[in-house]
């Protein structure tokens, strides 16, 4: 823990420790993180990872059992101090996954219960809600009942009412997944815009990779509790750490295999795991690995060329098993020894089922990672 | 932010670490629930206590000394009446719960589930018995059936040429009729819920299979509702042996006495002896409770297990010619529960003197007078009374059941601390016990505090005994609001207090309403608690009907009988207004 600088906006958010027992299920299992002001953070992970409970946490919906959670200046939690902060001191905001929206309140009544409670003047509150119902566009829906807003407009309603306050840190529950596709994708960067032209601190919990990589300056990975990974989104995606992580962000081929050599610049060689003749293949290390480290090679299949000709000695002969036209994209399924690779190739190339076809890689975009 | 806390934790003192724990664990939130878990776990369980004690102090034959013992269970064997009305509540109990189930079953059907005629007009009657007072329905039919002086047997003599009587009510099965027919809508309500929310397919899919009408509701219908219709005939086999009023009317005064009117004659009459009343209230509450029990932990949670979240296709039997006998069958529950037993009221309520005859030009109003008009010197005390200490009972009594509901509620939904757990069991234990029982507790509790002889006693019972109705209410209600609405105003800065005034409770508002004119109802009619606990003074409404029906003639004891009931449709209205058709049935 570093408390020698606590106020500085490097990491403003800390959260140090956290475990929260459910029965005998550690939910959230020592989890440590911290992120500098204005940052934008996605935990990222299956549900039942830890996520949302770390999120409550925060937000003080959750006790804990043990460790610190801080925010500026101020411990929110800390159950070996003593300390909980109540919810409503914490100085939050949050769009919840059901929106939230209060029924028996108009969109201007429900943005301006914050303010209310901070019992600003009436002008004030007038000017102040009239501001962020403008900045999330439903400055036509002010006096509008919260019921008779669409889901789209509901989740608009909501993030004016978590930031009207000017909260120190904005929270989302998964706030995106009650919506269609095509309204999730436009929200993600309305929310992103939002977000940057006030610049909350802000924690944004999600399964949705996609979401993650467009939205964050950070990204949590989370499984089983503990955190994974921790990076930016280019960081995650390229240069995952481990199988996990390459598997649930993105499309990855894995295949299994012995660190045969090893490099100095963080690169070497693997024996892969296939029936046959041996083979190795060269590769980055994501870890300082050593010769007989168990390891998974992942491959994003956009970095896999597939050739018709066979051009130079490091490529693999295989035989199309299944080739999906898509669109913009032939997604082929390649046999090669018994195992299977993903790859993708150009319409163009017009790849048919049953052709041989020589895959070609670009080896520093291969990566053995820990299994 | 004022409450910033001094970063470093190993500068802290001791001292200042107990305080933020101390801090940490004495939030509103927990102060409150703590708070309202004590109250309720000294009312509901210091008299059950006190029962449990009482039972086991003998009483020595001067009636002045007590000692400890079990003389008082072996007097439950010995007695040379206490056995048989023991006999006489089982026989109540099965006779009633038999006619209210087989009634209620085949109402509900016919509403739900046909096309019978009229049924969306014919529901709200069939519910009106669930409102009026059973002790009412029990003068009403004596007036009707008693074998001399009743209305039908005199027209029988008069019209049919019969010798004697054609009926009487003025027996044990008389007893088993009325609380049979005044009970109907509890089955009715546990089983047309889940027999209009039914997946109509699962009817049609036997059809298909070639199984006729009948026997498609036989094997496939009812056993699908049966859980809904095990809990209702559960329901009324309790009810009917914690009811004290009908017994006291139609069975007792004719030798067949019940363990109520036993507990009752135990607790005020002549020969009183509180530690046998405490431990007849005992064996009546063991038997209560396991049942309740059983209904609870078994049968009550399989009903949901019938119903589709589907499936409100408005898809009825078609019963062809025979839709006319249903009809008829359902408006012949209509008269004999509500029509005929007002109208014999009204008839009675009009003769100052009654003599079994009706003659118009007798008629006059002096009765209502007698009873209503307080500022009368002839008016008397015990009727007016019970009108004054009835509506302030039901106002108070409602409101801050209401009150404890919320909170109870809250607790149960909203907050998982050990507070909460025992909040949830202690708002079912009050529905094992009678009224009656209940109050005997209450009585040898409180008996040699100053509230007794007061209405705070009689308010304390009703509460204790009837919140539970509230907080279902609530509950229920409260269930289908997302915990979110809650949880986003805390983290917009709102307290739990503010929290609660400004979303939880406007959003609950209807449940609550709807809650507050139920306990209002059942306040106002409330007669086996009040009949234990009131002294001269703090009569209550079903107290003065007893009052003059014990001391009085038959006209005054109907004329109140007709105020309390006209209190009691207006407010059936009301609750209909405000909390929707399907309030109760859902």
């Amino acid at each position: 823990m570093d408390h020698q600088n606590p106020n500085s906006d490097a990491n403003y958010l800390e959260v140090s420790n956290l475990i929260k027992w459910f029965g005998d299920d550690r939910a959230v299992d020592n989890v440590s993180f911290s992120i500098p002001k204005g940052h934008f953070l996605t935990l990222l992970g299956p549900s039942g990872c830890g996520k949302t409970t770390t999120l409550m946490s925060i937000a003080g919906l959750h006790s804990i059992d043990s460790g610190t959670i801080r925010v500026g200046d101020t411990i929110y939690t800390s159950p070996n101090q003593g300390i909980f902060l109540a919810p409503e001191k914490r100085d939050i905001g949050m769009v919840f996954q059901s929106y939230a929206i209060w029924p028996h309140m108009s969109v201007a009544q429900n943005v301006a219960y914050p303010l209310e409670i901070q019992k600003l003047p009436q002008d004030e509150i007038d000017d102040r809600v009239a501001d962020v119902l403008a900045l999330v566009g439903l400055t036509d829906m002010a006096d509008k009942m919260a019921t008779q807003l669409s889901g789209g407009q509901q989740q608009r309603a909501s993030l004016a009412r978590a930031i009207v306050g000017q909260p120190k840190l904005l929270l989302f529950d998964e706030p995106l997944s009650n919506l269609d596709l095509k309204l999730r994708e436009q929200m993600r960067v309305e929310l992103k815009r939002i977000q940057n032209d006030v610049g909350i601190t802000s924690i944004y919990v999600t399964h949705d990779q996609a979401e993650a990589l467009v939205m964050s300056d950070d990204i949590i990975v989370m499984s089983k509790g503990k955190i994974e990974q921790m990076g930016g989104p280019l960081e995650i995606y390229s240069t995952p750490v481990n199988r996990y992580v390459s598997n649930f962000i993105g499309v990855a081929n894995l295949l299994e295999g012995k660190v045969a050599e090893t490099g100095s610049d963080g690169s070497g060689q693997i024996e892969v795991d296939v029936p046959g003749d041996p083979i190795k293949i060269g590769c980055r290390f994501a870890d300082n690995f050593s010769a007989g480290d168990e390891v998974v090679l992942s491959v994003r299949p956009e970095n896999i060329h597939p050739l018709r000709e066979k051009n130079g000695e490091d490529v693999l002969e295989g035989t199309i098993t299944s080739a999906t036209f898509l669109g913009n994209y032939v997604d082929c399924r390649v046999d090669w020894r018994g195992f299977e690779w993903k790859v993708i190739s150009h319409p163009r190339m017009m790849l048919k089922e049953g052709e041989s076809i020589y895959l070609k890689f670009d080896t520093s975009q291969i990566l053995a990672v820990k299994p | 932010m004022q409450d910033a806390v001094a970063l470093n934790p190993a500068e802290q003192p001791p001292s200042n670490r107990l305080r933020n724990r101390f801090r940490a664990a004495f939030t509103q939130e927990n102060v409150a629930t703590m708070a309202v878990a004590l109250v309720i776990a000294v009312a509901v369980i210091l008299p059950l206590i006190a029962l449990v004690i009482s039972s086991f102090l003998v009483l020595d034959d001067q009636g002045w000394d007590t000692t400890w013992g079990f003389d008082n269970y072996v007097t439950l064997f010995t007695d040379r009446v206490i056995p048989k009305a023991f006999l006489n509540t089982l026989l109540i109990s099965s006779g009633s719960t038999v006619v209210a189930t087989v009634l209620g079953v085949a109402l509900a059907w016919i509403n739900a589930r046909t096309n019978c005629p009229g049924r969306d007009y014919l529901e709200p009657y069939n519910l009106i018995p669930f409102f009026l007072s059973p002790f009412v329905g029990a003068i009403a039919w004596h007036n009707l059936a008693a074998p001399q002086t009743g209305l039908l047997n005199i027209w029988a003599r008069d019209y049919l040429g019969i010798e004697g009587h054609l009926l009487n009510v003025d027996t044990l099965w008389g007893v088993v009729w009325v609380t049979g027919i005044f009970f109907t809508p509890l089955v009715y309500l546990f089983v047309v819920g889940s027999l209009r929310r039914m997946d109509p397919s699962l009817e049609d899919s036997a059809r298909t299979t070639g199984a006729g009408l009948f026997r498609t509701t036989m094997t496939v219908t009812l056993p699908l509702v049966m859980p809904g219709i095990l809990s209702g005939a559960i329901i009324v086999f309790v009810t009917s042996a914690g009811e004290f009023g009908v017994p006291f009317k139609l069975s007792a005064p004719y030798g067949w006495e019940t363990l109520t009117t036993q507990i009752f004659s135990k607790a005020v009459g002549d020969d009183a002896n509180h530690y046998l009343g405490a431990t007849m209230s005992m064996a009546l509450g063991v038997i209560t409770v396991f049942l309740i029990w059983i209904q609870q932990r078994y049968i009550a949670p399989r009903s949901f297990t019938t119903v589709t979240g589907k499936g409100f296709r408005p898809n009825v039997l078609d019963l062809g010619g025979w839709k006319w006998v249903a009809f008829g069958f359902n408006i012949s529950y209509i008269m004999i529960a509500v029509v005929l037993p007002i109208l014999c009221l009204i008839i009675v309520s009009l003769h100052p003197v009654w003599t079994a005859k009706i003659e118009f030009s007798q008629m006059s109003f002096i009765n209502y007078e007698k009873t209503l008009f307080f500022w009368q010197p002839n008016s008397i005390k015990a009727a007016t009374n019970g009108i004054f200490n009835s509506f302030i009972l039901a106002f108070i009594g409602a409101s801050l059941a209401m009150v404890l509901a919320i909170v109870i509620s809250y607790m149960i939904h909203r907050t998982k601390n050990f507070g909460a757990r025992l909040l949830d069991f202690l708002s079912v234990v009050p529905i094992g016990f009678p009224g009656i029982v209940l109050a005997m507790g209450v009585l040898v509790t409180y008996i040699q505090t100053p509230i007794y002889a007061t209405l705070w006693i009689l308010l304390l019972g009703y509460v204790t005994r009837f919140f539970p109705y509230g907080q279902r209410n609530v509950s229920s209600i409260m269930l289908a609001i997302s915990e979110e609405l809650d949880q986003s105003s805390r983290m917009a800065g709102a307290s739990w207090f503010t929290t609660l005034r400004r979303i939880t409770i406007p959003l609950l508002k209807p449940g609550i309403f709807a809650g507050w004119v139920l306990m209002f109802i059942i306040f106002m009619r409330e007669l086996s608690i009040s009949i234990i606990l009131y002294t001269t003074g703090t009569e209550t409404l079903s107290v003065g009907v007893y009052y003059l029906s014990n001391f009085e003639n038959e006209p005054l004891t109907a004329a109140l009988s007709m105020a309390q009931t006209v209190v009691l449709l207006a407010c059936v209205y009301l609750f209909r207004k405000v909390a929707g058709k399907e309030a109760l049935t859902a």
